[in-house]
């Protein structure tokens, strides 16, 4: 237990810019450091078998749009990919207001406005760790509410990646930004990739040739895939 | 491989060259192959050999035909830009794929303990399962079928190797000696250096004694080797490579002279060896036509032997009269009389073998008939190689090739008789095998049932004569003679009626057609047949330094051998 606990205690400085701790959450009641809650990114507050809802930690900071995400849950680790965020207020009948200002000048002037908004991100489950293999099924129960949703590490998401599985399972849902989100995630684990052993070449000839036996009906989506992932290599 | 370390082969020994998976067929319509995505589509020539390894047995297939496919004809419509290197990749193996046909030749058990295992390759009775794994074919599936030269019965002869393999294709010299054999090819495709490797291997292993009509003087001594527009260099003869092996006879030995070759024997001619049989395969050359025939049997039935002789001795005027004494129509045979008279101007006709005249034509004896002198040679186990000389006019060949087989032939049955008779094994003639060259003029529809080699094509070895059949234009020659060849080796062919002519007689012909036409115009050959278990395109062995040693020749250059003499006279003479 910090100040967290201690409302109305704060200093004035601890609200400028950079210091953006919220001092009202009962989440934070966990810091960073030691423990199980070490390295989270949110927190889970809606939960089914196909997706989770989870709120960020801190303001604006969801992970990235395709990332991969881990939720310590019943004793396994539920893997997700993050296919939507958004911000708003924590009260459903209450609307931010457009001040004219900068955020700056806003974090100076009310800072407790930025109390009152909350980030959320959406993810999609694609499976679940059995150990240290990666289990392409959903998981037999759903994430608790309240468990910690961790980012994957790289030897995470290239166990994830590796098999193409996980393009089918994006692709056969509805509902998602299909396609940049494939494209997303093909990004996320070619970040991990390229810095690998294997040449990120042949990584996206493999995941482009399951995504044209996905898409045999589809050749223009299919081109306009592949085509963009070809600037991702010129670039 | 890539490919390779996915799925287990699961076989008793392990391929390394994986190239796709069986994907549909039938055992009548020959199987289709997706090839791996990895796989270069460049690579899969036809008439490549290929192994299906299914769950019991390995099929030893031929590449045929390939195809370029698609799922999705929008990808045919739009295809990717040239610099779409990922997309094309992309779709390589998936999208866009390719299909490669394989007709399945032998099959053979996976599984030691099985009783077909011991019998070998077999034809193919069955076909593989579904996803069957294909492997490139290696050098032990090669010999495990063709055989390795060298063995110990000495059986395998190596005429070359599979595309793009280095080892060695053999055929089986015992069954290609027992049968009629064919060598088919467009001119410059390299049939005469098929032919004298087909007969080194049949000398070499001493398979069959081999009369060679050699209307181009091209097998006994050196001849020239084409070398597109380099200097051209020259090639060993038999006789060079067999020496007392081989013995040259000679129709023009002026001209085989002036090539620097000394015959061992010339050929004369009398008029009365010639018979009206004889006479009938060159109704085309001479343009005669079928009275003709009738009025020389009516000579032939007053004066027998001697009525050549006794024709060509009339002058023109008194032919007529002739006719009317023998009761045959005048201008028929003034016509027969005419044209025969051409026959005077071949130098190697004589009236007579013991020469009264004293015209004394050269130093080799002319005593005794030369069929005789052939058979000597023949029943000694010497091949001989006939050489026209110049004379090679299509009449004289055909002339001189029927009289001398036509008696050589009944020799052989004669010989034969006599072994049916007593059965012992000493008077078993010897097997012969007699080579003609421009083959579809004797065995053309018409003409093979008039001259012997007809016979002896569709006789074969009940009398022990076989033909090696040299041709550039198979479709010539008539259907019952080809449907009775043994092994047919075959370069490129073009002609869809040469093509479906070679292929006569064959079963599950449609995937050589391709292969036969895809061939290359030089070095390549497709051998099928009695004497190979199943159908391959070889590159033709290398008839050069190698193979002469192979044979056991006496390889020491011109140079060298100008250089031992030098030294010797020095040795004799002293320093010039």
């Amino acid at each position: 237990m910090t100040e967290g606990g201690v409302t109305g205690t704060r200093s004035l400085e601890s609200f400028l810019e950079g210091n953006t701790r919220p001092v009202s959450r009962p989440q934070a009641a966990v810091d960073d450091g030691v423990g199980p809650a070490a390295g989270r990114t949110g927190e889970v507050i809606e939960s089914s078998t196909t997706t989770l809802v989870a709120e960020a930690r801190h303001l604006h900071e969801a992970p990235d749009f395709g990332a991969f995400v881990r939720v310590e849950s019943d004793g396994r680790d539920i893997v997700g990919v993050v296919h939507n965020t958004r911000t708003q207020s924590i009260e459903p009948n209450r609307r931010p207001t457009a001040y004219g200002k900068t955020e700056a000048e806003l974090r100076r002037e009310q800072p407790q406005i930025f109390e009152l908004l909350r980030t959320q991100f959406e993810v999609f489950v694609l499976g679940y760790f059995d150990g240290t293999s990666m289990v392409h099924l959903f998981p037999p129960q759903p994430a608790r509410i309240h468990s910690f949703v961790f980012p994957c590490t790289p030897a995470h998401v290239l166990a994830v990646t590796e098999d193409p599985q996980f393009l089918r399972s994006i692709l056969e849902t509805t509902g998602l930004p299909t396609d940049e989100l494939l494209l997303a995630m093909l990004r996320h684990a070619l970040d991990q990739r390229a810095r690998g052993e294997r040449g990120s070449r042949a990584y996206l000839a493999q995941m482009g040739s399951e995504l044209s036996r996905l898409l045999r009906d589809d050749y223009d989506r299919l081109s306009s895939l592949v085509r963009r992932m070809t600037t991702w290599e010129q670039a | 491989m890539k490919g390779n370390g996915q799925i287990d082969s699961g076989s008793q020994r392990s391929r390394r060259g994986r190239v796709g998976v069986v994907t549909r067929g039938s055992l009548v319509e020959g199987l289709e192959m997706k090839l791996d995505a990895e796989r270069n589509v460049e690579d899969m020539k036809a008439g490549k050999f290929v192994v299906i390894e299914g769950d019991k047995n390995d099929f030893f297939s031929m590449v045929t035909d390939m195809r370029l496919d698609a799922t999705n004809s929008e990808i045919l419509l739009h295809p990717p830009a040239r610099s779409d290197e990922l997309l094309r990749q992309v779709l390589a193996g998936t999208g866009t794929y390719n299909i490669v046909s394989l007709r399945p030749m032998l099959m053979m058990s996976k599984d030691p303990t099985s009783r077909d295992f011991d019998d070998g390759p077999r034809p193919v009775k069955a076909i593989p399962s579904h996803f069957s794994l294909v492997q490139e074919a290696e050098e032990e599936d090669v010999a495990c079928i063709f055989g390795r030269e060298g063995d110990s019965e000495g059986k395998y002869f190596s005429i070359g190797s599979p595309l793009d393999m280095d080892t060695e294709v053999c055929i089986d010299m015992m069954r290609f000696a027992e049968r009629s054999n064919g060598i088919f090819g467009k001119t410059g495709t390299g049939k005469s250096f098929l032919t004298r490797l087909a007969l080194c291997g049949l000398i070499h292993y001493d398979r069959a004694v081999n009369l060679i009509f050699d209307v181009h003087n091209e097998y006994g001594w050196k001849a020239m080797k084409e070398t597109a527009g380099k200097t051209s260099s020259f090639v060993k003869g038999l006789k060079q490579l067999f020496g007392d092996r081989v013995a040259i006879f000679s129709l023009d030995p002026k001209s085989t002279r002036a090539r620097g070759i000394q015959p061992d024997h010339e050929v004369y001619i009398t008029y009365d060896q010639i018979a009206v049989e004889d006479i009938a395969p060159l109704q085309d050359e001479l343009k005669l036509n079928p009275t003709a025939i009738e009025s020389a049997y009516l000579v032939y039935a007053i004066y027998k032997n001697s009525w050549l002789r006794t024709l060509l001795s009339l002058e023109g005027p008194d032919v007529e009269e002739f006719a009317g004494e023998i009761g045959a129509h005048a201008g028929s045979l003034v016509a027969l009389h005419r044209k025969l008279k051409r026959l005077e101007s071949f130098p190697f006709m004589v009236k007579k073998l013991e020469s009264s005249n004293g015209d004394h034509r050269g130093d080799c004896d002319r005593e005794g008939d030369c069929v005789d002198r052939i058979m000597e040679h023949l029943d000694a186990g010497i091949n001989v190689v006939l050489e026209f000389g110049q004379q090679t006019s299509m009449l004289c060949y055909l002339l001189v090739a029927n009289v001398l087989a036509r008696r050589i032939h009944e020799m052989y049955v004669k010989k034969s008789e006599r072994f049916y008779a007593t059965q012992r094994p000493e008077d078993q003639p010897r097997q012969l095998m007699i080579t003609i060259e421009e083959a579809h003029k004797f065995l053309n529809p018409s003409a093979a049932k008039q001259t012997i080699f007809g016979t002896i094509a569709r006789e074969m070895r009940k009398y022990y004569v076989s033909l090696l059949i040299v041709d550039q234009r198979p479709s010539g020659i008539d259907d019952e003679v080809l449907s009775q060849i043994g092994t047919r080796i075959t370069a490129l062919l073009n002609d869809e009626k040469d093509i479906s002519a070679v292929l006569t007689g064959v079963s599950g012909t449609e995937g050589l057609r391709s292969v036969l036409a895809s061939l290359d115009s030089k070095q390549q050959a497709l051998v099928l047949g009695h004497a190979v278990p199943m159908p391959v395109v070889i590159k033709t062995r290398e008839y050069g330094e190698e193979f002469y040693k192979a044979m056991g020749a006496d390889v020491e250059d011109a140079g060298q051998r100008r250089q031992q003499a030098e030294n010797e006279r020095e040795l004799l003479f002293g320093p010039e």
